[in-house]
């Protein structure tokens, strides 16, 4: 691309009307809550006619669940990161990510299934809420003060109220400043960013904890959060470039975001692929190696005949596939390239997912259904309706933001 | 937070319409090189250098000493026993090359983000690194006992159909720590080849001209070998960024793959590397503060290099506090008395002086690095530097001692008591590692020439484009 | 080190141009005149600055070079030979068992194939940069110029070669300085300097010299010593210990492991309980009745006991009286060593001897105690031994076990009519089933 002058750039897109989604947004959205509705149909519909159906769906609900707030969750620390960092380069992203993590409210109100759960007699996926199970287990009785439904509901309204408050205070100061284009607004959001990221990083440890790793109550490891983080990431980072080509596909932002970007979020997402890749090794290494019963149990379940081929599946998808895949600087200039492997990565994430919550639904089989279809095509469908209201009159590129001009112009070496 | 202009000596504005100036003053090429240069150049030695110099080579010489001393009569001089059997040397050995992770983080993770200012303080803080690492390589080396055995460790063939243990977490470590050493090595060697070259051009002294030019190459500045040159810098940065986390996730092997409590819990291995690169920083800091302040090298590493290292101290003393609030929590939901035990062992046990120094040190002191005063002031970053490397140290004492000490079966517990041989030891591989680093700064280009002029081309000359 | 001669004299015929060179001030300058002379159609040229001038290939047509594609495959090798390495020595050629993990441990062959990945990865790029740089090369026609030292502190410069094509001393020096170049010619001897004769005689010494040690180790290792080791440390090698195996002269039997003193009893080997431990009173009389409880679990260990250890010979039901029909016949016993003499009986082979049938008033006779001594300690008619004892494999308790089982065949071979349960009484009740 020749390069223009910075400021040729920036007055390119500031003389578009706007870059937001404007009357296309309403359309686009009903029509994802309609499939998304249809997709929570057909899941409900096979809870009631199959066998064992709805503790099926409630962990499959559980699956889908980490997955869409996973998308958020990455996104979210990359607004708070960029901004602690005081990086120049993503501008042109950020708004993408601002608006991932701005679905937190409907994640809010998507936890209520979760929560209820917890007062059904099988208490699925929480069986530490089972009476029952606590009587005959010293472990979860140990562990009562801490998983006890009241605690655990107040906490898990913590975390979503923190990342709501998160998500909106970056949100909100960022359109801010596509109106006013004062960089005070940047300033503040880089102050608060550092704290924010500390209880970021606090409220996503323990919500995995508390709505992941506590299906298997008996059970711990302390790199859980920092896995479901690197997860997260992945998927944030691919959901952020896929959104990104699908608006510049309708036309939107065509001049803002360029190779250079791609590039850069590529280097992003492969990066912590290989994160993730080192951490799922340390806590499958570090189980293995110990040996120790009371920790073994989860990796045997994952490792049984039926699920060894996911297990296989899933090391060599989530990371030497895409390794090997993503290394050559080609493909993370090619849109179509990079692209391929941002849904692979999401396909092999939404994997991971099910791998850490539904071995314990059922170890002996490998329960893949028209249920976990079902959801996750009807939370995605609600996830995405609010992900274009969001963004339906919200520039897509932080047009006044302060590095703007130095994010058009730069290249990568 | 207003803009404000950029003054002589500080270039920490915050405005985000505008880029802090990378060095502060005016500079062109020719003064970036006579900044650098006539350190090495000067024809008389500064006395205090000699004296810093006397001083780290008779602590250097103690060490070498001692370890005469270790060789002959054995392991017993030092404090290790049963139970605590692994005692200061390992603690020293993963305190020295947490301190070495710094030099790699500057050069090549931060190259990958493209953090152009860090080409002031990456030779630096590479130097600091191979150091440290030389000083860690020594502690697990001495401490096998029969070190004239210590080739055992590598694989080649013998008679006695000998092979090494390649489950152990041990080997991996030696592995890992020979690589490490090899690539910074590498990496900083290829990093001077230029930089040499400036010193062999500039050189009056025929001797000089040719210890500089031997190990310049020949090098020409030309433009494609600087391509060649660039390419293999980028290879490097690419390979030593998941080098450096792997070394000290090795590191943290030697103790997570265990069953002892307190040491087997999955959050090691990004919890080592934190905290490796926590106190590399701290020490990056307490050697720069004064040495630009004595080298004159104030324009080239301003105030703004030293708050970012401040910045990133105080994110890996989060990350450090977050891992431990997270052992602590999981201590007590595994539901394994050891487990939970051990953790309240540390707090309140006999060594709960080691421990809450740790947590001060690691955990309260950094937090003042909120603070843009305290991150920019000289002094005040200094002594949380060295605090910071207190509490490191401790950390590792901390983890290993109190564990040891006291693990599953009472009848087996047991204090532990260091020798004043561990203690004179710990203080002779500061002298070595002082020594070695004076050397490097008499010598030795401290500052990346080529890169800075790199980084600043574009203020000297202007968007020539 | 030729790096920088003094002053080239002009017109000497000792002397020819080798390169030209023009110096710039600025990288922007240095970067024009690059596209300017690429342009011209130069080839054996290249422009030097002090550090990498962006988009200078760009400008001067430089193709990428291929040292990624050989790192990557470096790094490939690693990967192979750390794997093959692990696997053979630890797997293949000396396999031994680290607790309990499999002789080829993925997961904890991973660390060291990573490092070796890395370590001849950074290898190549290393060496590859150097070699593909040709470095190092000290001498090079652009060292002639006193000028060109700026060129790795603050000076631009583009150096064109006589070797290329295009070249013309004149011409090209007026090219350069037409787009703005401070040219210089480099002039260097025109005669290749000789070698001087000390040098393959100095080399051929220290390669003569290098052979020594490898010489040295083969003959040492060849020859045999006469003489002991030397022990540097006296007091590893020699340690005021006694080991296992060794001489003590204090002792009169000069053993320096002193075995127990008389009378030492293992723990657990207090065997106070004479009718439990040998099945006799203390006046030495076998015991009538048994040590243990008799309950229904002693009963069916007995039985399970009795499956493992003494139906090899004596059959699942306690064998076959003595005239019952087929009895010398092994084929009629289903113990497995019964089995097997029927199996060698068929080719002529082998000699059985039917056991005692359990069974038979002979044995049911007996007292409890001289039941567990035949246990214990076998029997033995006049040095030879029928039966072996079974001291090591059963333990008291179960020989005990077993004695009950025993007397429950007994009956059960001896039963009368009304010893069925009434509930299992058919029409057919009478006598043996």
């Amino acid at each position: 691309m020749t390069v223009r002058t910075m400021h040729e750039i920036a007055s390119l897109d500031r003389s578009r009307r706007t870059d937001s989604l404007g009357e296309l947004a309403p359309r686009a959205a009903k029509t994802a809550w309609i499939v998304g509705g249809a997709g929570l149909a057909l899941a409900v519909l096979s809870a009631v006619f199959f066998d064992d159906g709805w503790r099926h769906f409630n962990y499959s609900y559980l699956v889908n669940y980490a997955f869409y707030l996973s998308i958020s969750l990455g996104a979210l620390s990359f607004v708070a990161l960029q901004h602690a960092t005081r990086a120049g380069w993503s501008v042109t992203f950020r708004r993408l990510n601002e608006i991932l993590a701005a679905n937190m409210p409907l994640m809010a109100i998507l936890f209520i299934p979760l929560a209820l759960s917890l007062f059904l007699p099988a208490a699925a996926p929480y069986v530490w809420a089972n009476p029952d199970l606590a009587e005959h287990s010293p472990l979860v009785q140990h562990k009562q003060p801490f998983l006890n439904v009241p605690f655990f509901l107040l906490r898990s309204a913590i975390y979503l109220g923190l990342w709501i408050w998160m998500a909106r205070f970056f949100f909100t100061r960022s359109i801010r400043q596509d109106v006013s284009g004062d960089p005070e607004l940047t300033v503040q959001m880089e102050r608060f960013s550092g704290p924010i990221i500390l209880l970021f990083a606090l409220t996503t440890t323990f919500a995995s904890f508390d709505w992941l790793m506590s299906v298997e109550p008996e059970w711990f490891s302390s790199i859980y959060g920092v896995y479901y983080y690197g997860g997260a990431t992945v998927g944030g980072l691919a959901a952020a470039i896929l959104a990104a080509m699908a608006a510049q596909r309708a036309g939107y932002a065509a001049q803002s975001i360029t190779t250079e970007h791609y590039h850069d979020m590529g280097k992003l997402l492969f990066a912590f692929v290989v994160f993730w890749g080192y951490i799922a090794f340390s806590q499958y290494m570090l189980i293995w190696y110990a040996n120790i019963p009371e920790e073994t149990t989860w990796y045997l379940d994952r490792q049984s005949s039926a699920w060894l081929p996911a297990s296989i599946a899933l090391l060599l998808g989530h990371l030497f596939i895409p390794f090997l895949g993503m290394i050559s600087r080609e493909v993370k200039r090619r849109k179509v390239l990079l692209g391929f492997w941002c849904v692979w990565l999401l396909a092999f994430h939404w994997l991971d997912m099910f791998y850490l919550v539904m071995p314990s639904f059922a170890s002996d089989r490998f329960p893949l259904g028209l249920i976990d279809l079902g959801l996750l095509v009807g939370l995605g469908g609600l996830y995405v309706g609010g992900l274009l209201r969001t963004a339906a009159n919200v520039a897509l590129v932080p047009t006044k933001d302060p590095r703007l001009p130095e994010a058009l112009a730069f290249e990568n070496l | 937070m207003s803009s404000g202009a950029v003054t002589a000596n500080d270039n920490t504005l915050s405005d985000p319409r505008h880029r802090a100036p990378l060095v502060a003053g005016k500079q062109d090429y020719a003064s970036i090189t006579e900044t650098v240069c006539r350190i090495a150049e000067r024809d008389k030695t500064p006395r205090a250098w000699y004296v810093a110099f006397a001083v780290s080579a008779s602590l250097t010489g103690m060490l070498f000493l001692l370890i005469g001393y270790l060789f002959i009569t054995g392991v017993g001089v030092w404090g290790n026993n049963s139970p605590v059997f692994w005692g200061w040397p390992i603690v020293n050995f993963v305190f020295w090359v947490g301190i070495g992770h710094a030099g790699t983080l500057i050069s090549a993770i931060l190259f990958l983000f493209r953090q152009q200012w860090r080409t002031s303080i990456n030779r630096f803080a590479e130097a600091m690194t191979i150091f440290a690492v030389c000083c860690a390589g020594i502690f697990p080396g001495i401490h096998i006992g029969r070190i004239w055995c210590v080739y055992w460790l590598a694989p080649y063939p013998n008679q006695m159909e000998m092979w090494p243990n390649f489950r152990s977490p041990l080997l991996w470590d030696v592995f890992a720590v020979s690589t490490y050493a090899t690539v910074s090595a590498l990496f900083w060697y290829l990093g001077m080849i230029p930089d040499l070259a400036t010193l062999r051009d500039r050189a009056t002294n025929p001797w000089r001209r040719l210890a500089y030019g031997t190990f310049a190459l020949g090098w020409r500045g030309s433009a494609r070998q600087w391509h060649r040159y660039e390419r293999a810098y980028l290879l490097l940065a690419a390979l030593a960024t998941p080098l450096v986390l792997s070394v000290h996730s090795v590191v943290s092997f030697d103790f997570a793959v265990s069953q002892v409590p307190g040491w087997h819990t999955t959050i090691f291995p990004p919890y080592f590397v934190a905290g490796a690169i926590f106190s590399g920083f701290a020490m990056v800091v307490t050697l720069m503060v004064p040495a630009r302040a004595f080298f004159g090298l104030k324009e080239l590493v301003t105030l703004r290099h030293l708050e970012n290292m401040n910045k990133i101290i105080l994110a890996t003393s989060c990350i450090v506090g977050y891992a431990y609030a997270t052992e602590f929590f999981i201590a007590w939901y595994s539901g394994s008395q050891y487990e939970l035990f051990a953790f309240l062992n540390r707090a309140l046990g006999p060594y709960k002086w080691a421990y809450w120094t740790m947590v001060f040190c690691n955990v309260v002191v950094p937090h003042l690095f909120w603070f843009k005063k305290c991150r920019t002031t000289p002094w005040i970053m200094m002594i949380v530097a060295i605090l910071v490397n207190v509490g490191m140290w401790f950390e590792r004492f901390v983890i290993i001692v109190t564990s040891l000490s006291r693990d599953f079966l009472p009848s087996s517990w047991g204090a532990f008591v260091p020798t004043p041989i561990d203690v004179a030891m710990f203080v002779g591989s500061f002298g070595l590692f002082f020594t070695l680093f004076l050397l490097f700064c008499r010598y030795l280009p401290m500052v990346a020439m080529a890169e800075v002029k790199a980084a600043v081309s574009h203020g000297i000359e202007g968007h020539g484009h | 080190m030729a790096d920088h001669a003094s002053h080239n004299t002009p017109d000497s015929s000792e002397t020819r141009v080798a390169a030209v060179l023009g110096r710039f001030d600025t990288a922007a300058g240095l970067k024009a005149a690059a596209e300017k002379v690429r342009d011209e159609g130069y080839r054996k040229w290249d422009s030097h600055s002090p550090f990498p001038v962006h988009g200078i290939e760009r400008a001067m047509g430089i193709r990428p070079t291929i040292l990624p594609l050989l790192v990557f495959g470096a790094g490939l090798t690693g990967a192979i030979v750390a794997m093959f390495l692990q696997w053979w020595t630890n797997a293949v050629d000396y396999p031994f068992l680290i607790s309990g993990k499999p002789f080829f441990s993925v997961p904890a062959n991973i660390p060291v194939a990573f490092e070796l990945i890395i370590l001849f990865s950074a290898l190549t790029a290393f060496g590859g940069a150097l070699i593909l740089n040709q470095l190092p090369q000290f001498h090079h026609p652009v060292f002639a110029s006193e000028a060109f030292r700026r060129a790795t502190s603050d000076g631009f410069f583009i150096s064109i070669e006589a070797g290329d094509p295009k070249f013309d001393e004149r011409k090209t020096a007026a090219f350069l300085e037409s787009i703005g170049a401070a040219v210089e010619l480099c002039r260097v001897p025109a005669a290749k300097p000789a070698i001087p004769k000390a040098i393959p005689w100095a080399i051929t010494f220290v390669a003569a010299l290098a052979l020594l040690p490898p010489l040295g180790v083969a003959w040492y290792r060849a020859s045999v010593k006469r003489e002991p080791r030397i022990h540097p440390l006296h007091d590893m090698a020699f340690q005021p210990k006694y080991k296992a195996q060794s001489e003590n002269d204090r002792f009169a039997d000069r053993r320096a492991m002193r075995p127990p003193v008389a009378g030492t009893i293992a723990q657990g080997g207090l065997m106070l309980d004479t009718a439990l431990f040998q099945g006799k009173d203390s006046e030495g009389n076998y015991v009538a009745d048994l040590p243990v409880p008799v309950e229904e679990s002693v009963m069916l260990r007995g039985r399970e006991r009795f499956n493992i250890y003494c139906a090899p010979c004596h059959g699942y039901s306690g064998g076959l009286p003595e005239g019952a029909a087929g009895d010398g016949d092994p084929r009629s016993w289903d113990g497995m060593v019964s089995i097997r003499a029927s199996q060698r009986a068929l080719t002529g082979d082998g000699t059985w001897t039917p056991p005692r049938a359990l069974h038979s008033d002979y044995v049911q006779d007996q007292p409890d105690g001289k039941l567990f001594e035949t246990i214990t300690a076998g029997v033995n008619n006049q040095g030879v031994q029928s039966m072996p004892g079974y001291a090591k494999q059963i333990s008291v308790e179960d020989r005990w076990a077993i004695i009950l089982y025993l007397r429950a065949i007994g009956r059960s071979r001896n039963a009368a009519a009304d010893d069925v349960p009434e509930t299992q009484r058919t029409a057919d009740t009478g006598g043996n089933r």
